[in-house]
C-alpha cells in the first residue's frame, strides 16, 4: 500500500503495511531519527511528534490515518540552525543528560507553553505525566520551561 | 519490488458503511477509533488481527450536544475534549474527573469514549464507573438496525456481534457527582481502585438518592448496590458513609494483578468513597 | 614542573557542547544507525527458565524470505565471565534461564527475523526450576552449574560450591567474644529487597560489520575493552581482531557494564558478510535485564549502652541469576558498605553470590550498595531504638574518621562523615521544615549515611596539540549522559594546557585508537580517565614549556600556560601564541604529543582480613549525608517526598552545576528504588513487569527538588582532588526514605520498595520482625566450610 504523508512541511511517500506505527515510518523509511522508541505503548513520550498541532504518541498511531495530516517533528521545530526559545532554555540551564527524552519534552512542553503560558510548577509536572525522563530528575527541565514563560512575559 | 502488506485497514465512510464491512470481514475485523490498545497488542503478546476498520473519517461520532434534559456525546469523542466540552456542569463532575485524570495528556487527546467502554479486558478504566453512575445508555449501529442498551448492560454483552457505537446519551439530573481514582504513583498509571459517586439530595439535606459505582476492582466496573440503598435516607456524612463501605467490602471478589492485589483494592475502597463524597459536599 | 599552579583555572560551569544536537533530534545514538541495507538480527530466546536442549532444527528457518544467517552455540565456544568463566553466549545443552539465547538470525527486515525465530525448532525436556535463593541453598537443592568445578577460575581465593557461585568473606577480631559479652545488646535484623531495572532510554543496541578480517563493532556501551575481550573469548579468536567504537550512549547506569548483545551480532556480520543491527526490544530489556540484584541480608551486631558497636556479623545472599557475572564481583563491596560507615570492634561478614534460574543480574549505579545502606541505615535506627540513644548522635559518635579502621582493616584518611553531618545540620536550618504540608497524614524524617568508593583501575589517556592551538584528547571514555567527556575531561585537559575548553576535541571512543581502559561508570571518568589526561597533558606542557623557553629565551619555570599564550610571569601581554609554539616544536621535533597511564594505587588492608576480594581496600572512598521528610497517607499508604537533603563528598566540584544534575537524577532515580519499582518474579522464573505500564519510573509529579550541599575537601588522589559525583547520588535514597517512612508510621520497614500496598500493609499489621529462617544466625553456617 502506498501513502502519502506531509512530514515537516515535505510530501513523503510511504510503501508497506497501513499499520506501521507512524514512529516506525519516521525512524525507518524517512530516517527521521529525533522521535525515539523507547517503550512503544504511549507512556514514556520518548516519540512524541506533532499531529496537525497536537503533541502525540508516534507509536500508536498507524501510518494509514495520518494521509490528511500535518506532522511535525523535532527536525522540523526552529530555523535552520537555531534553537527556539525552549530549546535554548534547555541549553541555558544545562538541562540535558543522556538526550533521548528532549525531543519529547521538547514537542509536549512547548504546545503546552503555547496554550497554558500562565502555568504553575505543579501544572507544568501535571502536562508531564506521558514524559519520561530516566536521568535528570525532572526539575531542572521545569525551571528551563518556567524561564521561558518569564522571559516571553517580559517581553511583552 | 511489490512490499506485502500484512494488515488492512478500512477508512469506513458512514457508521452504517462500518458495520457493513465489519460483517463482511467476519471475527478477524476490529473496530479502530482511537486505537491504543489496539498499537500495543504486539507488546502485549496478544494474538492481533489484521483488518482493522476505521471511524476516524466519520463527523458525526465526534459530536457532544448538551440539552436540558440530556448529554450524547459521541462515541469517537476524545477524553480530552469530553473533559473541556462537559467542564463547569453541575452534574457532570464525575465525567469531568474521569476524562481528564485518566492515563497521560498524549493519550487523553486520542483514546475516546467508545474505545474505553468497549474494551473487555482493561479493567481500569476511568469513564466506566464514571458512567455508570451517571447511569448512561450506549447506542450503536448492527445489521439488526440502531438499538441501545444500558451501560452495564452493554458491558456484558456476547462478543461476536458487528456492532458500532453511535453515541452515549446521560440523562441530566439535579445530582451531584465526583470520581476518585487511586493510582500507585500521583498519577500516570491505571488505578488500583476507582469510586465514582452521583448523590441526589432531598429539601432536608438528607440522601435521596445514590448512584456508586466501582471500578478497577474487579474485572469490570459496576455498581455498588448494597452500598446505594445503604446510603438512602443519610445525611451526606462522608465518614459515616465510609464508615457503612467498609462493612459491605464483602460484595466484592477483588482481583489481583502485578501492580496491586485484591485486599488492598478492598482496602482502599472506604477511602475512595470518603473521598468522592468530601468533593461532593464541597459543590 | 606543576601543572595545576591554580587548579580552581579548571572549575567552571562548562556547558554541554553535545546539548544542541541532542535537543534538535540530530544525535544519532547507535539506535539510530540503523541505516537502510543493514541485516536485523533477532534473537531465539528461551520461554522456559530450566530445561536440557534434546535438539535444535535451523533447517527450515534458514530458507524462510530474507534470511541471510543463523547463528547457534557451535559459532561461539568460548565461555566468559567475571571471576569464574561460567556463561556461554548461547545455551548449549542446558538452558538455565527464561529469555536466554539459543539462537540468532540475520535477514533484510526484522519481520523476517522474527518469523525465522518462530521457525526454528526447539526439543526442550523441562527441568525443575531454582526460583529463590533460599531453594537454591537448600542442602539437597538440583545444581544449576553441575560443572562448576571445572569452569576456568579468573581469580583465585573464592569460596565456591554447589548454588553458591562466589563467596567473600571479612574476619576481623573476634566476634564471638563481643557478642558474649555482659554489657551488650544484640540486635538482629533481617532485610529483603528485589531487583531494579536501570530502564536507560537507548535499549543495549549494536550494529557490527566484518571487513579485512577484523570486526568491527559500534555498540552502546560503557565498556568498549570489555566488549572487546569477550567477544574475542567466547569466539575462541584473538582481541586483536575485534574493534569497538561507541557513539552516544542514552543512558546506561551499569546496564551497559558488561558485554551483551555484541557477540551475536558479531558472528551474524561474520557469517553473512553484511552489516548487522541487534536492537533489544522494550520487552527483552525488561525480562533479561543486567538488573540490581535480589538480595536477602541478615545483620546482628553488639551494641553497648553507650553506643559502642563491638561487633557485628552479617550475610547477604545476592541473586546472580543463571550466571554469576557481576555479582561475583560485587561480594567485594559489602565489606565495604554493609561493613562500613561505622566504626566497628570486630566484624565478620559473608556476602554470596547465588545461582538461580532466573535472568542473570548486574551493575546499577551503586550496585548493592544501595540495598546495603538500606540494610546497615534501617539496622542502626533500630539499634538506637533498642538502646535508647538519638539516632544522629548515634551516628555523629561512630562514623568513621581520620586514622580509623574500616571492616578490612584498611585505614582511613581524614574525618569526612562527621564534619559533613554537620554541614547536613547547616542545611536543615536553611530551610524549614516541611511538615505542615503533611496535613493529616504521618509524618516522618531521618538522616542517613552511606560510604561509596571510586571504581580506579586502568585508563590511559593521549593528548595531541594541534598546531591551530587545539588539543584532541583521545581516551576510550564514553558519554552516556552524565557530561564527563562534555564537561570535565576537556575542563582538565584545558586548564592544564592554558587554552580554552572549546578547543579540547574529544576524540570518542575507538579500541583502535586509545589504550585500555576499564570504562565510564562507579564514577571513575573523572578520577581515572582524568588522571591519565593529565599525565597526558604534562607531557605537552613539558615540550610547549620546553621550545617557548628557546623562543622566549625565558627559564620554562618563569612562564605560564594561559588563554591560549605562553606568557612570562609577572609580563602580561608577553610571549606568544601556544599554537605559534606548537608549529614551532613540530617543526624541530614532530607533532607535538603527550601519554598518560593511570591505575590504583592500592591500599593496604589488613593481612587475612578479606577473602575472595576482588577490592581488599577502596583507594577513594566517597561518602554521601542524605535527609528527608515524608509524608505518609494512613489510608492508602501512599509516601510522598515532602523534601529532600544532600550533602555529597566531592572532592573538589569541577563543574557544580552538572553535578547537581547528577544529584537530582541519582536521587530521582534513588526514589523509584525506594517507593516505585517493583520487579517481581512469577513462580517459572520470569520476571513479571514486562513494560512500562507495570514497572512504575518516578514521573515529573513524583519528584521535589533536591537541597545540595557539595563538600569539598575530603582526601582523594583523583586529579585536583576531585572524586567521582555521579553514581553515588543514589546510594542513600532507599535508606533514608525507610528510615523515614519507618519513623512516620512507627513500625519498622525491612523490605523495599514501599509501594502503597507495602506501607499499608505494614500500617494496618502488627509489628512483625522479616525472619530469614534460611539465614542463620551462627554465622558461620552460613559460609562454604
Amino acid at each position: 500500500m502506498s501513502l502519502q504523508l506531509d512530514v515537516n512541511g515535505e510530501d513523503r511517500m510511504f510503501y508497506g503495511d497501513p499499520m506501521t506505527p507512524l514512529l516506525d515510518v519516521l525512524r525507518n523509511t524517512f530516517l527521521l531519527t529525533g522521535a525515539k522508541d523507547v517503550c512503544r505503548e504511549g507512556f514514556c513520550g520518548a516519540c512524541t511528534v506533532r499531529i496537525d498541532g497536537v503533541p502525540t504518541m508516534s507509536c500508536l498511531r498507524p501510518v494509514a490515518l495520518l494521509q490528511d495530516s500535518k506532522i511535525v517533528t523535532i527536525e522540523g521545530l526552529g530555523i535552520e540552525g537555531d534553537l527556539t526559545p525552549l530549546q535554548q532554555a534547555f541549553e541555558d540551564h544545562d538541562a540535558v543528560q543522556c538526550g533521548m527524552c528532549f525531543p519529547g519534552m521538547v514537542m509536549s512542553l512547548t504546545e503546552f507553553l503555547g496554550r497554558r503560558p500562565e502555568a504553575s510548577r505543579e501544572e507544568m509536572k501535571e502536562a508531564l505525566v506521558g514524559n519520561i525522563c530516566r536521568c535528570t530528575g525532572y526539575e531542572r527541565i521545569i525551571d528551563a520551561a518556567l524561564s521561558v514563560r518569564l522571559a516571553l512575559e517580559a517581553a511583552e | 519490488m511489490a512490499i506485502q502488506a500484512t494488515s488492512s485497514i478500512y477508512i469506513a465512510k458512514s457508521v452504517s458503511d462500518a458495520v457493513s464491512a465489519l460483517t463482511d470481514q467476519g471475527p478477524s475485523a476490529e473496530l479502530f477509533a482511537g486505537g491504543t490498545w489496539i498499537m500495543r497488542a504486539p507488546l502485549r503478546q496478544e494474538k492481533e488481527r489484521h483488518s482493522y476498520v476505521a471511524l476516524s473519517k466519520l463527523p458525526e461520532l465526534s459530536v457532544i450536544t448538551v440539552s436540558e434534559n440530556e448529554i450524547s456525546i459521541g462515541s469517537c469523542v476524545t477524553h480530552a475534549e469530553l473533559a473541556e466540552a462537559l467542564d463547569g456542569l453541575p452534574d457532570m463532575h464525575v465525567l469531568v474527573t474521569a476524562a481528564a485524570k485518566s492515563a497521560n495528556p498524549a493519550i487523553r487527546r486520542v483514546a475516546t469514549v467508545g474505545g474505553n467502554l468497549s474494551t473487555v479486558k482493561f479493567s481500569a478504566a476511568d469513564l466506566v464507573p464514571a458512567m455508570l453512575c451517571l447511569e448512561a445508555e450506549v447506542e450503536f449501529m448492527s445489521e439488526a438496525g440502531i438499538e441501545r442498551m444500558p451501560l452495564g448492560d452493554y458491558l456484558h454483552r456476547p462478543a461476536g456481534a458487528a456492532r458500532v457505537m453511535t453515541r452515549v446519551i446521560l440523562p441530566r439530573s439535579e445530582a451531584l457527582s465526583a470520581h476518585a481514582r487511586l493510582p500507585l504513583r500521583k498519577a500516570g498509571d491505571y488505578p488500583v481502585a476507582i469510586v465514582s459517586i452521583a448523590v441526589a439530595r432531598r429539601a432536608d439535606g438528607l440522601i435521596a438518592a445514590a448512584r456508586v459505582a466501582v471500578g478497577s476492582v474487579e474485572n469490570v466496573a459496576r455498581r455498588w448496590q448494597t452500598l446505594e440503598s445503604a446510603m438512602s435516607g443519610l445525611a451526606l456524612d462522608p465518614h459515616l458513609i465510609a464508615g457503612r463501605a467498609a462493612e459491605l467490602l464483602g460484595d466484592f471478589r477483588a482481583r489481583d494483578g502485578i501492580e496491586a492485589d485484591g485486599w488492598y483494592r478492598l482496602k482502599v475502597l472506604p477511602t475512595l468513597v470518603r473521598r468522592a463524597l468530601e468533593t461532593i459536599t464541597q459543590q | 614542573m606543576n601543572t595545576f599552579a591554580d587548579p580552581t583555572k579548571a572549575v567552571m560551569n562548562l556547558a554541554r557542547r553535545d546539548a544542541r544536537d541532542k535537543l534538535r533530534g540530530r544525535t544519532r545514538y547507535t539506535v539510530d544507525h540503523v541505516t537502510p541495507g543493514t541485516l536485523h538480527a533477532f534473537l531465539l530466546r528461551s520461554q522456559i527458565a530450566s530445561a536440557r536442549i534434546v535438539s535444535l532444527d535451523t533447517s527450515v528457518a534458514r530458507k524462510m524470505p530474507g534470511v541471510r544467517g543463523i547463528a547457534t552455540a557451535e559459532d561461539a565456544p568460548g565461555m566468559h565471565g567475571i571471576g569464574i568463566a561460567d556463561h556461554p553466549l548461547f545455551a548449549k545443552d542446558i538452558i538455565r534461564y527464561d529469555g536466554e539465547p539459543i539462537a540468532a538470525v540475520a535477514a533484510e527486515t526484522l519481520e523476517q527475523a522474527k518469523a525465522a525465530v518462530a521457525a526454528i525448532i526447539v526439543e526442550l525436556e523441562p527441568l525443575p526450576a531454582i526460583v529463590t535463593m533460599a531453594e537454591a541453598l537448600a542442602p539437597d537443592a538440583a545444581l544449576i552449574h553441575k560443572d562448576w568445578k571445572n569452569y576456568e577460575v579468573l581469580l583465585e581465593g573464592a569460596a565456591r560450591g554447589g548454588n553458591v557461585a562466589w563467596e567473600a568473606k571479612v574476619i576481623r577480631g573476634d566476634t564471638d567474644a563481643a557478642f558474649a559479652r555482659p554489657d551488650v545488646e544484640i540486635i538482629d535484623s533481617c532485610f529483603r529487597v528485589g531487583r531494579q531495572n536501570h530502564v536507560p532510554f537507548e535499549p543495549r543496541a549494536v550494529v557490527a560489520t566484518f571487513e579485512d578480517g577484523r570486526f568491527h563493532i559500534q555498540t552502546s556501551t560503557q565498556v568498549p575493552w570489555t566488549v572487546r575481550h569477550v567477544t574475542a573469548k567466547v569466539l575462541g579468536i584473538p582481541n586483536s581482531q575485534v574493534r569497538v567504537t561507541v557513539p552516544p550512549v542514552g543512558g546506561a547506569f551499569g546496564l551497559k557494564f558488561d558485554c551483551s548483545l555484541e557477540p551475536f551480532a558479531a558472528i551474524l556480520a561474520r557469517a553473512t558478510g553484511r552489516r548487522v543491527a541487534l536492537v533489544n526490544s522494550r520487552r527483552e530489556e525488561m525480562l533479561t535485564c543486567l538488573c540490581r540484584e535480589n538480595a536477602e541480608i541478615r545483620i546482628r551486631s553488639a551494641v553497648t549502652k553507650d553506643g559502642e558497636i563491638v561487633g557485628r556479623e552479617a550475610t547477604v545472599l545476592m541473586d546472580c541469576g543463571a550466571y554469576g557475572g557481576e555479582q561475583v564481583f560485587l561480594t567485594t563491596m559489602t565489606a565495604h558498605t554493609l561493613g562500613g560507615n561505622y566504626r566497628l570492634g570486630s566484624v565478620r561478614l559473608s556476602s554470596r553470590a547465588v545461582y538461580t534460574n532466573t535472568a542473570p543480574n548486574g551493575a546499577f549505579r551503586a550496585c548493592n550498595g544501595v540495598y546495603n545502606t538500606f540494610a546497615l541505615e534501617r539496622h542502626t535506627d533500630e539499634i538506637c531504638q533498642a538502646i535508647g540513644m538519638n539516632p544522629l548522635e548515634f551516628r555523629r559518635i561512630n562514623v568513621i574518621g581520620d586514622q580509623d579502621i574500616g571492616a578490612t582493616g584498611q585505614v582511613f584518611e581524614g574525618n569526612v562523615l562527621g564534619p559533613m553531618l554537620e554541614r547536613m545540620e547547616q542545611l536543615k536550618q536553611k530551610m524549614p521544615s516541611k511538615r505542615a504540608l503533611a496535613g493529616n497524614r504521618l509524618y516522618g524524617r531521618a538522616t542517613t549515611v552511606g560510604t561509596w568508593f571510586i571504581f580506579v583501575g586502568p585508563s590511559a589517556a593521549t593528548v595531541n596539540l594541534n598546531t591551530d592551538g587545539s588539543a584532541t584528547l583521545v581516551t576510550s571514555g564514553v558519554e552516556i549522559g552524565s557530561g564527563t567527556m562534555m564537561q570535565s575531561l576537556p575542563q582538565i585537559v584545558a586548564a592544564s594546557l592554558g587554552i580554552d575548553p572549546s578547543e579540547v576535541i574529544v576524540k570518542t571512543a575507538d579500541t583502535d585508537a586509545s589504550g585500555f581502559d576499564l570504562g565510564v561508570g562507579g564514577g571513575r571518568t573523572t578520577v581515572s580517565i582524568g588522571a591519565a589526561s593529565v599525565a597526558a597533558c604534562e607531557e605537552v606542557r613539558k615540550t610547549i614549556l620546553t621550545v617557548a623557553s628557546e623562543m622566549l629565551q625565558t627559564k620554562a619555570e618563569r612562564l605560564v600556560l594561559g588563554n591560549g599564550r605562553v606568557e612570562i610571569i609577572g609580563v602580561p601581554g608577553s610571549g606568544m601564541t601556544i599554537a605559534a609554539v606548537a608549529k614551532r616544536a613540530q617543526e624541530l621535533f614532530g607533532p607535538v604529543a603527550g601519554s598518560g597511564a593511570f591505575t590504583k594505587p592500592g591500599i593496604p588492608a589488613m593481612a587475612g582480613c578479606a577473602m575472595g576480594h576482588f577490592i581488599d581496600a577502596i583507594d577513594i572512598p566517597v561518602f554521601a549525608v542524605h535527609e528527608c521528610e515524608v509524608a505518609v497517607d494512613p489510608d492508602t499508604g501512599h509516601v510522598e517526598i515532602l523534601d529532600y537533603r544532600v550533602v555529597q563528598d566531592v572532592g573538589r566540584a569541577l563543574n557544580p552545576r552538572a553535578i547537581h544534575g547528577q544529584i537530582q537524577g541519582g536521587v530521582v532515580q534513588g526514589l523509584g528504588y525506594a517507593l516505585h519499582e517493583e520487579m517481581s518474579l512469577d513462580g517459572f522464573g520470569r520476571i513479571r513487569q514486562s513494560g512500562l505500564e507495570t514497572y512504575r519510573l518516578p514521573l515529573a509529579q513524583d519528584v521535589v527538588p533536591v537541597q545540595i550541599d557539595l563538600y569539598e575537601g575530603g582526601p582523594s588522589i583523583g586529579p585536583l582532588g576531585t572524586k567521582g559525583a555521579g553514581e553515588v547520588p543514589i546510594l542513600n535514597v532507599g535508606a533514608v526514605v525507610a528510615c523515614a517512612v519507618a519513623n512516620a508510621i512507627g513500625k519498622p520497614v525491612h523490605e523495599l520498595p514501599l509501594t502503597p500496598p507495602r506501607v499499608l500493609s505494614l500500617i494496618l499489621e502488627d509489628s512483625h520482625n522479616l525472619d530469614l529462617e534460611h539465614i542463620s544466625r551462627k554465622w558461620e553456617e552460613n559460609t562454604i566450610r
